[in-house]
């Protein structure tokens, strides 16, 4: 399967192609490259605002300051990298139409800006200022901002040629595991991962040819799942055992997970949009 | 003796027998999916790395976090700092091993290079000499001039790295196309293999 824009909309393709020799794609293009590195920059404050914010969430990092404390000091920075990737994304994307409107990377990407959009500013902003205090109005957005996320994950790992960017938010979330968890729990964790990664790497380059497709993909599906179970798993087990902390229970730190990996996704589908 | 280093890594290294035989350099250039995985690694460790040291140098800048001690916040997150930055380093190694000669000779990767290794000096003194009298300024909203200049120099000099770092992929300027003999000088295309051109259409 393969979604594209083109199956929406496909009377719009006329206008698309138009929309590179018209305001502000024809402005764009000339410096287009500047436009993309500030696009780069926003992503990055975005990551890192986002990236704090959340692990406070999950238990982990600026642990000395309650949540409301990183709210304060990051929202100004986090707005900025919103702000910045969505109008650079726009400007760089009028200037690239026809690229996007035949690309499932840019569906991903899309999904993943709304459920990033719902999840920042309907849940983890609010409940950060609430120093972990979730609302019904929260539970709300999360399920809503819950149900893009998993749609825009569906779409990206049912979409031939850009589903192995699923790894990106598989290692993303396994890191975030290993940030969580703690002791003698993060050397099981790590005892398991690390020899999985070598099966993995053994089994795509040694058992099976790096250029047998067919072979290939069924295996490293396999495994993709098979790291998905472990991290989640043991994800799981960190949310629920460390119980009701200062800063919210397990719901808390779901929203911590959930906020940082639909924003990973953004960034990883974007990125296949050059590749696929 | 590097160009020749490259040469080899990018064309030898890992290279079995037969007419079709490949590098491990050519084989990772050519895998369908992973270096894919590995540029968009790379984006995404960035967002780790760069997006927490630019809160540390903002926090240094009195910017931002101006009630919590600039301690608490470097301890907390340069780890995580620290975590991006190798992740960064090996994906980015990686990057460099499919296309060691294109690097090689590129502008945009020469001057990042540079910059990267002004931002880390800036770190080293940074953290013999500034952070020595941390404790007298640990807990000001405005942290003394000595660590805000480190701090603008390495928001500077990282944003350099990043902007460079993405510019590589265009290629304005190029070895083999008309092009200022500055640059030809800067990327030595004279060595390359396909050459210096000046300006004027002749090889310099």
């Amino acid at each position: 399967m393969s979604l594209n824009l083109e199956q929406f909309l496909p009377h719009a393709r006329p206008w698309v192609e138009g929309l590179a020799n018209s305001f502000p794609g024809s402005f764009i293009k000339p410096q287009f490259a500047w436009w993309e590195v500030a696009h780069v920059l926003s992503l990055i404050t975005l990551g890192g605002t986002t990236i704090l914010m959340n692990l406070r969430l999950i238990g982990v990092g600026l642990t000395q300051e309650p949540p409301s404390e990183l709210y304060r000091s990051l929202r100004f920075w986090q707005n900025l990298g919103v702000i910045g990737i969505v109008v650079t994304g726009i400007l760089i994307g009028s200037a690239n139409a026809e690229r996007l409107y035949d690309s499932a990377a840019f569906i991903v990407k899309m999904l993943a800006l709304i459920a990033g959009i719902i999840l920042t500013y309907g849940v983890s902003r609010p409940v950060a200022r609430g120093d972990g205090a979730v609302g019904l109005a929260e539970k709300i957005w999360l399920i809503l901002g819950a149900a893009v996320f998993l749609l825009g994950l569906w779409v990206f790992a049912t979409s031939e040629l850009i589903n192995p960017g699923v790894f990106h938010i598989i290692t993303a979330a396994g890191f975030i595991v290993l940030f969580a968890v703690k002791g003698r729990a993060r050397w099981t964790y790590l005892g398991v991962l690390i020899p999985l990664i070598v099966v993995q790497f053994v089994w795509t380059h040694i058992i099976v040819k790096a250029d047998d497709y067919a072979h290939l993909t069924p295996v490293n599906k396999t495994f993709a799942a098979i790291f998905t179970a472990w991290i989640v798993g043991v994800g799981l087990v960190q949310l629920f055992r460390a119980g009701r902390g200062e800063a919210g229970g397990p719901l808390t730190r779901i929203i911590g997970y959930v906020t940082i990996l639909v924003w990973v996704m953004g960034a990883a589908a974007g990125r296949w949009i050059a590749f696929a | 003796m590097i160009r020749a280093f490259l040469v080899w890594l990018q064309t030898a290294l890992g290279k079995g027998a037969g007419d079709t035989a490949q590098s491990w350099s050519e084989a990772l250039l050519g895998s369908l999916n992973f270096w894919g995985l590995l540029e968009g690694s790379h984006l995404i460790g960035l967002m780790l790395f760069a997006g927490t040291i630019l809160i540390v140098d903002l926090r240094l800048l009195g910017v931002t976090f101006r009630r919590t001690p600039v301690s608490v916040v470097s301890d907390t997150i340069l780890p995580l700092t620290i975590f991006g930055f190798i992740f960064v380093v090996i994906t980015g190694m990686g990057l460099f091993f499919a296309k060691p000669l294109f690097y090689y000779h590129n502008i945009w990767f020469r001057v990042k290079m540079i910059m990267l290794a002004i931002a880390l000096i800036n770190i080293l003194v940074f953290h013999s000499r500034i952070q020595r009298t941390q404790g007298s300024w640990d807990s000001d909203a405005l942290p003394p001039a000595g660590a805000r200049t480190a701090a603008a120099l390495s928001l500077s000099a990282w944003l350099v790295v990043i902007t460079f770092g993405r510019l590589i992929a265009y290629d304005w300027f190029e070895c083999g196309k008309p092009q200022p003999a500055f640059i030809n000088w800067a990327e030595e295309c004279k060595v390359s293999e396909k050459g210096a051109v000046a300006l004027s259409g002749a090889h310099p």
